[in-house]
């Protein structure tokens, strides 16, 4: 812009977006701030780099170990498929859980909380523009564990075909619920509450049904593990590691599990962001 | 001339008793308002609650006709909000953090807007560097910078000269005089500098335990309670303040 192109914008002041425009160009530029902040942190790309390598090795390596104590017509011979596929899908919830809460410790820890509550931006669209950072993460994240699976046991799993993807929608709602419960939380208990971003993936992993059925687990878990709508999607996954049919029956449960989480979370979050307000928690970080 | 700002009957209680006790605060457009009182008497608590991050326990808060907390974000649009003691987030450049916060406000054109507003504070040289080698003078700068490059029609300001060099809060109130003289700004500001405060505020409203003792123009203030600025008002309050606690037996 010439000098006297932007001393007569600026003489005329700032020109607003449109009403309609306006959430999205809020949301944009959070997902942006975000950008900035793994663009600047590279340490940060441990997340979606080394440990998404670092499990897929392990899980690889035992699968192929166990493959090898068994004969040729052993069952164990499907293990290394079930727990590379598991160790896949199970980065997208983790990727998708861990990119939103930690984009939201971000906020706290940079003590910029108080700065974005007193602009027009609402508390769903600050969600919405680091979910929508986290996406670019989880695609990071989830290709890593991908590429190292295919690159170093040959397991392909474009091959499982497009039946993968309501598996993977329903995997990724369920990472976002997890999120907003780990916000709710962080808010009502400030950062203290910040071990249970990392901690509670450690609970929903053995429960949640990523690389055995619910039977494989103790009896006196089974019942949550059933309730849990990661334990159907990843069942899903292996119905289709088998070479079996799209198994709609386990996509509805996790499907229904899934909508039943999601305004659970919510709810949560709504109220500790009442109790937040109420009780003034905003001056923790300012 | 309409209100910009209108709070009634605020109240609000946390554990440790009751910060503001019906405190009600109107700010005409264009006007220029101090809130002042000894710590503890419930500005920060006021403010907050005005700006729609705390909530009330009783009374309402409208902002250019819209009410809180249902009318929150459109309200937000007229609202600009700087606090001295607010950091800028590290990994952010200063120009990205003023375009970001410029988007937040729906600008189509925030670069344009950020320039004009490190310019009106003499500091466009900052617009490269990133927020962790600014000075707290210079942060607490493009605080304000941030807070006014959307032209709002209330500004904010919690403690905005506190760490600042005489040199930097001259600049920084030369400034916001252009600012309010400009765009009609009205200004509600917070601050322990009695003498920028008479420098500033065509009106004061003192607070003491969280209800408003006093509310006029600063030397019409001060008579009010026989003193000869509003620096021995302040002192005459807070020692008011401690001599109540002292009764009470809050303080030892």
């Amino acid at each position: 812009m010439t000098a006297q192109g932007f001393e007569s914008a600026a003489a005329r002041g700032p020109v607003r977006v449109s009403r309609e425009l306006a959430p999205w160009l809020r949301i944009l530029a959070v997902a942006r701030r975000h950008a900035y902040v793994l663009y600047r942190s590279p340490h940060r790309l441990f997340d979606v780099t080394v440990w998404p390598i670092v499990d897929t090795v392990l899980f690889g390596s035992l699968g192929v170990y166990f493959v090898s104590q068994g004969g040729p017509g052993s069952p164990a011979q499907a293990g290394v498929a079930y727990l590379l596929s598991g160790i896949v899908l199970w980065h997208v919830v983790y990727q998708a859980q861990i990119a939103v809460s930690t984009g939201f410790m971000e906020e706290t820890w940079s003590r910029n909380l108080l700065s974005l509550m007193v602009t027009p931006l609402r508390e769903l669209e600050l969600v919405a523009g680091i979910a929508l950072f986290g996406l670019a993460k989880l695609v990071m994240g989830v290709g890593v564990v991908a590429l190292a699976a295919f690159g170093l046991y040959a397991f392909d799993v474009t091959n499982l075909g497009l039946a993968l993807l309501p598996v993977i929608a329903i995997l990724l709602l369920n990472g976002w619920a997890i999120a907003l419960f780990v916000v709710g939380l962080i808010l009502r208990f400030g950062n203290g509450a910040e071990a249970f971003a990392w901690g509670i993936m450690f609970v929903i992993m053995p429960l949640g049904g990523v690389f055995y059925p619910v039977e494989a687990l103790p009896a006196i878990v089974r019942p949550i593990s059933a309730l849990l709508p990661t334990t159907h999607a990843f069942a899903a996954g292996r119905d289709l590691i088998d070479g079996g049919p799209v198994p709609w029956g386990e996509l509805a449960l996790a499907a229904i599990g899934t909508v039943a989480v999601i305004a659970a979370a919510l709810a949560f979050v709504a109220w500790m962001l009442r109790l937040f307000r109420r009780r003034g928690y905003v001056t923790r970080y300012s | 001339m309409s209100d910009v700002l209108r709070a009634r009957g605020l109240l609000k209680t946390y554990r440790r008793g009751r910060a503001v006790d019906g405190v009600d605060l109107s700010v005409r457009r264009g006007e220029r308002v101090a809130l002042l009182g000894p710590n503890g008497a419930g500005k920060t608590t006021t403010l907050l609650m005005c700006l729609g991050v705390v909530e009330p326990d009783g009374g309402t808060v409208e902002i250019a006709g819209h009410r809180l907390p249902r009318g929150r974000s459109a309200a937000m649009a007229h609202v600009g909000f700087a606090a001295g003691y607010l950091p800028l987030p590290e990994r952010l450049r200063v120009g990205e953090y003023l375009r970001m916060f410029g988007q937040l406000y729906g600008l189509a054109d925030p670069e344009t807007q950020a320039l004009r507003g490190l310019e009106r504070f003499g500091v466009a040289d900052l617009v490269k560097a990133m927020g962790t080698e600014l000075s707290s003078g210079q942060k607490t700068l493009i605080g304000i910078v941030k807070s006014t490059m959307h032209d709002p029609e209330l500004l904010v300001l919690d403690e905005p000269t506190a760490s600042l060099d005489p040199d930097v809060a001259m600049r920084v109130r030369t400034g916001l005089a252009a600012l309010c003289e400009e765009r009609g700004t009205a200004l509600l500001v917070t601050s322990h500098n009695m003498v920028e405060v008479e420098r500033i505020a065509e009106r004061v409203v003192f607070l003491s335990a969280g209800r408003v003792v006093a509310d006029g123009p600063p030397l019409e203030v001060a008579a009010r309670f026989g003193r000869d600025d509003l620096e021995e008002v302040f002192l005459h309050l807070a020692s008011e303040r401690q001599a109540s606690e002292h009764t009470e037996g809050l303080r030892p």
